[in-house]
């Protein structure tokens, strides 16, 4: 019964845990374990910023609030600091208890109200509801009479004796009396600043959570800080122990926002962080001017203001010329950030929301690319044209003077993909061969209209040869009419173009084609999403109804395993769909999920979070990429993001230079059976090699296979240095 | 220079260039060599007779087949008929080129195993297969196309002692239109015998179906009959589809393209009159595809034509080994090959060609074989140049069917080459010896002399 509450209320926990670490934007439990306690070292301002927590996050949980929100502590973190000042400031008390609970539901009401306005322009609410939950707090308690301010800490020694007798004296004198050198000193004061802990111990403490948390982000905080810290001389800035550790970490939060968290940590990201940390200055050393008529200090704003100004500038980009890249995926740390954009971007950087095919069976030649030399130019420039060719090149029989003797003549041409007719024109008599009718330039042709903005054209059909209307649904592959040799057309050819307006002759847009084989010379090679280039033997990819049903995963299907070598006896795998479209597969024993991503013939893995010695890690790496279709003998590649193939914990050194360079690599190599499977019900075996390369040496090998039959997957295999698992499919 | 050749002088009707009924003057163009490699210098190597295949003209025909069915329709499979020719370096050529094995015996199918063809890529055919047969090919995964009502019972029994559940086609017979008819093999569509087996196999738990066979004859100069039986296929596929909620995965509609050979009382030569590739692609592919099949599940189309595949491929080198007047006159010439090589000369006027230029200078000629036996005739009649004793030959288009059912009578198997893409000549099959046969045969003690 316990249990199952514990297992219900978790993401209130996480949401408690998260609300802590998200002023780092972390969520990092072990950062979390560290936070906590430092929030303590004043204990009262502690426990007000936990009471603080908790009245948030449940009065969100009663208003109705998003429950992910919640658990993510995008509403806790500001209500903790809030907690955490008014815990400091003021004598602990009742009326003080009322008053946080009045200031946590207000701080929460600001950040939803922010959610709403600046969430519209894709920008965080950040720390805003904080400082202005503060100042209201303070401004209007200036009133209250029955509220006292805290005078603890004012005589230190008698506190510390109080709290441990002579022992934490003893210890505390001899921490004074260190030796650390003043920015150092500041920089640690600047971090417990953050958590309204003016002391170096918390500091130090928060650093060591935060290096635990991203050596990203624990890079950054010393480049923003003495970042700054250089500005202020060089402008000869006061500089004094104290008051720049009030505005401290103002420097800190900007450079980890900027430099590692909201954009991909790289040299430029680094770069930029020196750039606007003085900008953060400026605003803070004026703000501070301002609000200093009201007795108000700057608390976070500067970093606020900066950070959103800074993304919203960045929207307005119409190019990546800034070499500044924002997230796909926000995972909640600047590493995990960097090497899934890193490898997303290799994986997916070609990939096009409407999967084009080839709009014909068999092996086709591209006789003229993008930029031809013979009419596709200028506006026209991106488009194909496909003949059909013998081993030796040849394009035509016997001598080739009727359009007869060309082998495209008279072949089906199909729907690159699903759409509604939008145009046909089939009356124009074929040319006779060596003969071009430059009055209908584009000879018989179909436009398909496949979504808003995006078209496609195909031409020179033979006369009277298609078989649609305007207005026709058609549905990928479906016959349209045959090959011919109309309009601009000496000899018989297919004309393939996508443009964005629905007319014939309009101009062309640049677009890949999907899953198809290429061959130059000698053997086929599969291309995930390519431009066909001149002379290249193109064919679309047949899909393999047994391995798409092994591989094509649709939410609800059930996936059993009986396990040896693990410590899982058996596994169950279940497909699902979250929110935001995200399809997953769970581990119903460990609660792991893999994500996936499904292109028509083809399945990627795209991350994986949960138990990596659960049996669904295992089936992540082994099946991280699967086209349905292949060739006999054929091999996929690809790479994985650095922290899913590596133990987080062992790539510490990696993680301080990722941004500029990696040494370490992930690989994967899948390779098909040496025979074509036409027949569903053969048994196909999928085996392939993982590795684990330092400086492009191979340190790790790991293999795996895949056995499946006409019925479904039989079994999955897996090996590496520890372990030897036999995963048999029960179901 | 070169020494003239030598033509013993004859005396002949002056005709004054004006065509005859039969026609033109016929030239027969010398065939010298095959891919480069001088017929001369294959027969000193080789002896002679002697057959040679060219891998090049292989692979070309078949990528040329391929070509023709996969820009027409997106599933394609060729399986190789072993029975037009089991030489196993052909075979091999086919499997490399991606077509699976069609065997029609037990003998075969071993053979196809030997090969190296893994056994879910055998379909066997044939109305001759026995249990241990039919297990074995249950075992390794092989599609079995079943014959008769008997071989299917079989079936069922072997699915209900197994853990493998057999994998069937049933090879269907219809009227397409073409005389003969072959109703001797599978289940016949017209009278709804193809339905019986049909519903008996879906009702039999223990066999998967996974398509429907059709062999409509063999050497099928036209391309309506295609068009009918792959309509006739379709019907029954679409029919299992909507009756059992049975999706088929392939439609199998076997061989019997013509090659270019010419068949026996055809006054137009074959190279004129066989429907090409493209024709006959087009016939059976426009039926499939206009056929009422789901989106996307169009069955995958599997053909076995052999003849067409092979026969180009094959050439006959032999020696005259005399020439001589016949009773009525007529000049006959012997060859050191005859209907124990060239099976097909009972229905083919084969091509012969001189392997060494001729002059222009043509007699009416018959070409016996090296056969003590009336029968031993290539060609009855032809105008033809004066061979004589010693002079090279060459048969075109020998390639199917002669070098399985040629025979060992009155004299032995030559050897068969291969000339690769390289030139370069291979022995792949080696002339049999006397101690070939004799090793098989034994003789009892007491008659031992």
């Amino acid at each position: 019964m316990s249990l199952i509450i514990i297992k219900q209320t978790s993401w209130f926990w996480k949401g408690f845990l998260n609300s802590y670490t998200q002023i780092f934007f972390s969520d990092n439990k072990v950062f979390a374990a560290i936070l906590i306690p430092v929030t303590f070292v004043d204990f009262f301002a502690g426990l007000f910023g936990l009471i603080s927590v908790l009245i948030t996050n449940s009065a969100a949980w009663l208003i109705g609030l998003s429950r992910y929100n919640i658990q993510k502590g995008y509403y806790g973190f500001n209500s903790l600091l809030v907690g955490l000042g008014i815990g400091i400031y003021y004598e602990p008390g009742l009326v003080l208890l009322f008053l946080v609970f009045i200031a946590a539901v207000f701080t929460l009401f600001i950040s939803v109200t922010l959610e709403g306005v600046i969430g519209k322009y894709y920008l965080p609410h950040l720390s805003l509801p904080f400082v202005f939950g503060l100042w209201m707090l303070m401004l209007s308690a200036r009133e209250f009479d029955a509220l006292a301010l805290n005078e603890r800490w004012i005589y230190t020694l008698n506190d510390l004796y109080i709290f441990g007798g002579q022992s934490l004296v003893t210890v505390y004198e001899w921490w004074n009396r260190l030796s650390i050198p003043s920015p150092m000193r500041s920089y640690f004061l600047s971090l417990g600043a953050i958590l309204f802990q003016f002391s170096v111990l918390s500091g130090v403490l928060v650093a060591a959570g935060l290096l635990i948390y991203s050596r990203i982000a624990f890079s950054l905080s010393l480049l923003g800080f003495y970042g700054a810290w250089l500005f202020y001389t060089i402008i000869g800035a006061e500089i004094s122990e104290v008051g720049y550790s009030y505005v401290g970490f103002n420097y800190i939060l900007t450079a980890i926002a900027l430099g590692g968290f909201f954009i991909i940590p790289n040299i430029y990201s680094y770069l930029w962080v020196l750039l606007v940390v003085p900008m953060v200055a400026i605003v803070a050393i004026s703000l501070g001017t301002v609000l200093g008529i009201f007795y108000l200090p700057v608390y976070a704003l500067p970093f606020n203001i900066v950070v959103l100004i800074f993304l919203y500038v960045l929207q307005f980009r119409i190019n990546h010329k800034s070499r500044l890249y924002t997230y796909f995926v926000q995972r909640n740390s600047p590493e995990r950030n960097l090497y899934s954009f890193i490898n997303f971007r290799e994986r997916f950087a070609e990939h096009t929301k409407i999967p084009l095919k080839l709009p014909f069976y068999g092996e086709w030649t591209v006789t003229q690319g993008h930029n031809g030399e013979y009419t596709h130019k200028n506006d026209w420039r991106y488009a194909w044209d496909f003949e059909i060719t013998d081993e030796e090149g040849k394009t035509f029989k016997n001598e080739g003077d009727y359009t007869e003797d060309y082998f495209c003549f008279n072949k089906c041409v199909t729907a690159p993909a699903d759409g509604v007719i939008e145009d046909v024109v089939n009356d124009i008599d074929d040319n006779i061969i060596g003969e071009k009718n430059l009055e209908q330039n584009w000879g018989n042709t179909v436009i398909m209209k496949h979504s808003e903005h995006f078209y496609t054209k195909l031409s020179h059909f033979k006369k009277g040869s298609i078989q649609v209307r305007k207005g026709d649904r058609v549905r990928e592959g479906d016959a349209i009419g045959l090959c011919g040799n109309s309009g601009n057309s000496p000899y018989p050819h297919l004309h393939f173009q996508v443009q964005t307006t629905p007319y014939i002759g309009s101009k062309t847009l640049k677009h890949a084609i999907s899953n198809y084989f290429k061959r130059d010379n000698g053997l086929k090679e599969l291309v995930e999403v390519g431009i066909p280039e001149k002379d290249q033997k193109v064919s679309n990819i047949q899909i393999n109804t047994s391995l798409k049903e092994v591989f094509h995963y649709v939410p609800g299907m059930i996936m059993k395993f009986e396990v040896t070598g693990l410590k899982q006896k058996s596994a169950c795998f279940e497909v699902k769909i979250d929110n935001n479209l995200n399809r997953y597969i769970e581990c119903r024993e460990s609660g792991s999920k893999a994500y996936f991503d499904t292109a028509p013939a083809m399945i990627h893995f795209v991350h994986f979070e949960g138990d990596r010695s659960s049996l669904l890690y295992y089936y992540y790496l082994s099946a991280y990429k699967i086209s349905f279709g292949f060739e006999k003998g054929q091999t996929l590649n690809d790479t994985y993001p650095i922290h899913l193939i590596y133990h987080p914990g062992r790539i510490f050194l990696q993680d301080f230079i990722a941004p500029f360079y990696r040494y370490l690599k992930g690989s994967y190599q899948l390779n098909y059976p040496q025979k074509n499977g036409m027949i569903a019900s053969s048994e196909l075996n999928l085996n392939g090699t993982i590795q684990k390369q330092r400086f492009g040496h191979i340190t790790h090998k790991m293999t795996f296979q895949f056995v499946v039959d006409g019925k479904g997957l039989k079994k999955f295999d897996f090996s590496n240095d520890h372990v030897q698992i036999q995963a048999i499919c029960v179901q | 220079m070169e020494k003239k050749v030598f033509e013993r002088p004859v005396i002949k009707k002056l005709s004054a260039g004006m065509p005859a009924k039969f026609g033109l003057q016929v030239r027969h163009e010398p065939v010298t060599q095959i891919d480069g490699v001088p017929i001369k210098t294959l027969m000193e190597e080789y002896g002679s007779p002697l057959f040679v295949y060219s891998e090049k003209k292989i692979r070309q025909t078949y990528k040329e087949a391929c070509r023709a069915f996969s820009s027409r329709y997106p599933n394609v499979l060729f399986a190789w008929s072993y029975k037009t020719n089991y030489l196993n370096a052909v075979c091999n050529v086919f499997h490399q080129e991606g077509a699976w094995a069609e065997v029609v015996s037990g003998f075969e199918y071993q053979k196809a195993l030997v090969n190296g063809v893994s056994g879910d890529q055998i379909i066997f055919n044939g109305p001759d297969k026995s249990k241990e047969e039919l297990e074995l090919a249950v075992q390794n995964r092989s599609l079995i196309h079943i014959d008769h009502f008997d071989e299917l019972y079989d079936l069922i029994e072997i699915g209900e002692n197994s853990n493998i559940k057999p994998k069937v086609a049933i090879r269907v017979n219809m009227d397409t239109g073409i005389y003969p008819a072959w109703d001797r093999f599978g289940f016949n569509y017209e009278n709804g015998e193809a339905w019986d087996a049909l519903h008996r196999i879906m009702h039999a738990d223990n066999l998967e179906l996974l398509g429907l066979h059709t062999h409509i004859g063999t050497y099928i100069m036209g391309t309506e009959p295609y068009k009918i039986a792959a309509s006739k296929l379709a019907e029954l596929a679409i029919g299992l589809s909507s009756k059992f909620d049975h999706q088929l995965q392939y439609i199998d509609i076997g061989g019997g393209f013509a090659s270019k050979n010419t068949l026996k009382g055809v006054y137009y030569p074959g190279t004129d009159t066989a429907p090409s590739f493209e024709d006959y692609a087009d016939a059976i592919t426009s039926v499939l595809i206009k056929a009422n099949f789901r989106h996307n599940k169009l069955p995958l189309l599997i053909l076995e034509t052999g003849r067409a595949l092979i026969d180009d491929a094959g050439y006959l080198a032999g020696t005259v080994i005399a020439t001589k007047r016949l009773a009525n006159g007529q000049r006959a010439t012997i060859l050191d090959a005859g209907v124990n090589l060239l099976f097909t000369s009972f229905w083919y006027d084969h091509d012969i060609r001189p392997a060494k230029p001729m002059s222009d200078q043509t007699e009416e000629t018959a070409f016996f074989g090296p056969l003590c036996m009336n029968i031993d005739v290539i060609r009855k009649n032809m105008m033809y140049p004066l061979l004589k004793k010693g002079d090279p030959y060459v048969i075109q288009r020998v390639g199917a069917y002669n070098n399985t059912q040629w025979l060992q009578f009155i004299t032995l198997r030559p050897n068969v080459v291969m000339i690769d893409e390289k030139g370069e000549t291979h022995l792949i099959r080696k002339k049999e010896t006397l101690q070939t046969l004799n090793k098989m045969e034994s003789v009892p003690d007491h008659l031992k002399i």
